[in-house]
């Protein structure tokens, strides 16, 4: 008989709570060489938000993979304690030079957004029993999505724009900003899923052959036009190049493992670097980007355009292999480090060493969910499984591809770690699906009656 | 479906180990060539807290320490913090550059990853002093900067009066820059202040300044070479064989009338040796009609070809200061070429091209790479760079080499050339070869001319070379040579 494997979960979680909390004193120790205040209301914090988790996972998905809660907690748990030692920042140890991008109350608010992440991710397991009852809201959650990414383009939409970036994604309500693109992947990836499944066999039709591939036919490629089309609009009206790119993509490998047909990867390829191509020829925000990620040290870049990236690289170059230990480095150089480029600031305090253990997190986390899409039944619950998977592992690697200069950079936020509450909050719900859908999958079929030993037996005479 | 899944697990595999190997190249291979980035603020803020390597101008007369870190007492901290120091001051300004809390210039920019000590060779020694508990500190650069000639270059440049001037001497056997003076340069004290608002101040202070005080005219300027350009012109004629060797007559008429109509005077209308001289007497006269008329037979795209080959039109040269090309342009009008063939038209050099110029007729003909730095010593005291000198180009054979040498000695040593007055072996106490340049400039020659002179000493056996230019100084032979005298003197000692 399967085991749901809970103890296993218990076990991991204790240990990502243990690794958190020696990173936290960690950084006081590395700051101001004792141990730093409220250790013991953060860790005390933490624990409790991440033992509800956990007993809410034994109750309503006891079947669920045993290592997406305690990878998503120990990211988030490391996500906290690096914001904590951004918002400390402090030249020379000097804690009165703060990152004039953070408030003093960011790490509390982090721990907030957590717990209020930690809620979604427990609403999603209660609500929603089976992955593939959201099939029935394939279209409603397809509005959803498009009017919650399209929101704050908006004109007179307030606080639209996120300061000294220029991309307006985010809405302000009632004295927060919330960033709607971070559900809208949600509900996109779920309308995508719905829509090709009840399309899966006329999109797989072929058309011409040409080259050894199977083309579709011409008339089917309206869906793959119209996600293009949109995620253009993105890039144009909200000056988001990395959302525009995350939601492409999605929708590209989910119409992949709809069809099985290499042909729509092509397309979708080719049409991307197309629109890519003409979005830096006729925008200067995008061709910019290319330039510093070609020439990040050409002639005037490095104190201009390029400053960001050339700050990301130099602190990444700072820590080495080995990192200088947190608290030691000097992340506060690089603007905006808590969001986008949180990563580097990991690379640069934790070294090469670090940087690719959490590189491995987010990769385990990713096999975890692929293992899940493999493993279930359901078409459904599949494509949105693997949807979902692999959108987290598109979403690290534009970001950190991005920071570390392998692609131009494209802001958008690191699942997990960087500072704000809708990326955050969104992405603990995205794992509550995977685990939903991996609960369906190991849980074992109802046990057939034969088995019962205490069965009256009746002798035909 | 699952077929389809597994092959987008070996995508997210991809991109994971891309992007792996990715921070593997830039934390592990590129850390340190992104340490030793000029204005990394991380390193930058960091090596106030050890002891900066020092620079030593290491050639005759040396060694001279013109560039150390001191120890700056009662700092807010408690740790020690050094302050850059330059006991040299002003006259090896544009040798050393500055180190300041917002960057740093000249040698001090250059080869800032072994004055910082950040240098991949530098790795060993700095984890042997690490496990051995003494403190970090930088490497020494030792420059092939003579204290003699530059000490002599600067007080001659200053003493002239207000314009604004260059002087470089160089070793022609080696390359080795002997002297690189400018003026009006600055003070490198007043810009080592650890404290930024302090550095700006100062620092706006001298970029507002229009005399340019922060400008390395011996490598950054470039001014119109006038008649020293002769070299030039007399080499392309000698080697493609126009002209046959420094007897052979050449026509000088006065005036000599351009393709364009227009007239060539020479200086004062004179009549050059009757208008038919051997070049050599053309030579030491200067006069201009005869180097134009041989500029217009030759024509522009042999000129060009070989200014390119005394190192002209390169911009790739550096020492390791990036130095500014000098400009022969390629021309298509006879007449204007006819002007460039007498350093005039487009023509512009910088002071170490000049040296340059010299140089490679001292030298036989070869050019050799012009650099500064002498050898890098490890605080342990081990050498872990030198340069070893190496040829640039051949500009001429050396056949054309002599012949032009004893061009160039006419030039000091026959009492009707230009520069006898002011340079001949009893003026200077030693034989020097030389030529001098006086370039009209501004529209229609309206500014006051620059003053240039090129030579090397002693003609025969030659040790030095030298380029000077004063800006609006007049006559080369009269405000430039003497300056080049003073070096030549000083670094030879002679008297």
């Amino acid at each position: 008989m399967p085991r749901g494997r809970r103890r296993t979960e218990l076990l991991m979680l204790a240990f990502a709570v243990c690794v958190v909390l020696f990173a936290y004193a960690n950084v006081g120790y590395g700051l101001n060489g004792k141990l730093p205040p409220g250790l013991a209301e953060y860790g005390l914090s933490f624990a409790a938000i991440v033992l509800v988790a956990h007993l809410a996972v034994r109750r309503f998905a006891p079947w669920a993979d045993p290592l997406l809660l305690p990878l998503a907690a120990l990211l988030n748990g490391l996500g906290i304690v690096m914001i904590y030692r951004l918002q400390q920042a402090g030249r020379n140890g000097n804690a009165g030079i703060q990152i004039s991008t953070i408030t003093p109350s960011t790490t509390t608010a982090q721990v907030l957004f957590s717990a209020v992440g930690v809620a979604a991710f427990i609403a999603v397991l209660v609500f929603i029993r089976e992955v593939r009852v959201l099939q029935r809201y394939t279209y409603t959650l397809g509005v959803i999505g498009l009017v919650l990414l399209a929101l704050p383009a908006i004109p007179g939409m307030p606080n639209s724009e996120v300061a000294d970036t220029g991309a307006k994604i985010q809405i302000g309500i009632g004295g927060f900003t919330i960033q709607p693109e971070q559900f809208a992947e949600l509900a996109l990836a779920v309308f995508f899923a719905g829509y090709l499944v009840a399309k899966r066999d006329v999109l797989a039709l072929a058309g011409r052959r040409f080259l050894g591939i199977d083309l579709p036919r011409a008339r089917d490629l309206g869906p793959v036009l119209i996600a293009w089309g949109a995620s253009l609009l993105v890039l144009v009206f909200e000056s988001d190049i990395g959302t525009s790119a995350l939601f492409f993509g999605l929708f590209v490998a989910m119409l992949y493992i709809a069809t099985q047909r290499t042909s729509w990867l092509l397309i979708g390829v080719l049409l991307f670097v197309f629109g890519a191509y003409v979005a830096s020829k006729l925008f200067g925000h995008v061709g910019e980007r290319f330039t510093v990620w070609l020439h990040p040290w050409a002639g005037h870049n490095p104190t201009t355009i390029a400053y960001q990236t050339v700050q990301g690289l130099e602190g990444l170059g700072y820590g080495g292999i080995l990192g200088t230990g947190l608290g030691h480095g000097q992340p506060f150089w690089t603007p905006l480090v808590q969001s986008d480029f949180i990563m580097t600031a990991f690379g640069e305090e934790l070294g090469l060493t670090g940087l690719m253990a959490m590189l491995l997190i987010f990769g385990l986390m990713v096999e975890r969910g692929l293992r899940a899409a493999v493993a279930v039944r359901d078409p459904f619950s599949k494509l949105l499984a693997g949807g979902l998977a692999f959108a987290i592992a598109l979403q690290v690697f534009i970001i950190v591809g991005g920071v570390t200069n392998l692609i131009p950079l494209t802001g958008i936020t690191t699942p997990f770690l960087s500072q704000g509450g809708s990326s955050l909050i969104a992405t603990w719900a995205l794992i509550a699906l995977l685990m939903r859908v991996s609960d369906t999958a190991r849980r074992p079929a109802p046990q057939p009656i034969q088995d019962e030993g205490m069965t009256q037996v009746v002798r035909a005479g | 479906m699952n077929r389809a899944l597994f092959r987008l697990s070996l995508a997210c595999l991809a991109m994971f180990v891309l992007l792996l190997i990715n921070v593997n190249y830039v934390q592990a291979f590129e850390s340190s060539s992104l340490s030793s980035k000029p204005g990394n603020a991380r390193t930058f803020d960091e090596q106030f807290t050890y002891q900066r390597g020092s620079i030593v101008a290491d050639g005759v007369g040396g060694p001279l320490t013109v560039a150390d870190s001191l120890p700056v007492k009662g700092s807010s901290t408690g740790n020690t913090i050094y302050q850059r120091h330059y006991p040299g001051g002003a006259a090896y300004a544009p040798v050393t550059g500055f180190d300041s809390v917002y960057g740093a210039t000249g040698v001090e920019s250059a080869y800032q990853k072994y004055l910082a000590g950040t240098a991949p060779d530098l790795a060993v020694h700095n984890v042997i002093s690490l496990l051995t508990g003494k403190p970090k500190q930088g490497a020494t650069v030792n420059l092939t900067i003579s204290p003699k000639a530059q000490e002599a270059a600067y007080q001659a440049l200053e003493k002239d009066g207000g314009h604004q001037a260059a002087a470089v001497a160089i070793d022609p056997s080696t390359g080795a820059i002997l002297a690189m003076a400018s003026v009006p340069t600055y003070n490198p004290n007043r810009l080592t202040t650890l404290d930024g608002p302090a550095f700006v101040k100062i620092d706006n202070k001298l970029l507002a300044d229009p005399s340019q005080p922060l400008l390395n005219r011996a490598i950054n300027a470039s001014y119109p070479p006038g008649s020293t350009f002769k070299i030039i012109t007399s080499a392309a004629g000698l080697s493609t064989g126009k002209v046959a060797n420094q007897n052979s007559t050449i026509p000088a008429p006065e005036p000599l009338v351009l393709p364009n109509g227009n007239l060539l005077h020479n200086d004062d209308d004179e009549n050059c040796a009757n208008g038919d001289p051997p070049v050599i007497e053309a030579f030491w006269l200067s006069c201009d009609t005869a180097f134009a008329k041989l500029g217009i037979k030759l024509g522009s795209a042999t000129l060009r070809d070989y200014a390119s080959k005394f190192g002209w039109n390169s911009s790739s040269l550096a020492i390791p200061m990036p130095v500014s090309p000098s400009n022969y342009p390629l021309l298509s009008d006879p007449s204007y070429t006819a002007m460039s063939a007498i350093g005039q038209y487009s023509d512009t050099v910088t002071p170490l091209q000049e040296a340059m110029d010299a140089a490679a007729i001292a030298n036989n003909g070869v050019l050799m790479r012009p650099y500064l730095l002498q050898s890098v010593v490890a605080p342990d005291l081990t050498q872990v760079e030198s340069t070893t000198p190496s040829a640039l180009s051949t500009a001429v054979t050396a056949q054309v080499a002599s012949e032009i040498k004893q061009m160039m000695i006419a030039v000091t040593q026959n009492p009707n050339g230009t520069a006898y007055l002011t340079a001949n072996s009893s003026v200077a106490g030693v034989e020097i070869a030389g030529k001098t340049g006086t370039a009209q400039n501004g529209p229609n020659n309206s500014g006051l001319d620059d003053a240039v002179f090129t030579c090397f000493a002693p003609a025969s056996d030659p040790k030095i070379a030298v380029g000077v230019i004063v800006k609006e100084g007049g006559y080369g032979a009269d405000a430039a040579a003497p300056i080049a005298v003073k070096i030549i003197q000083a670094y030879l000692g002679v008297h």
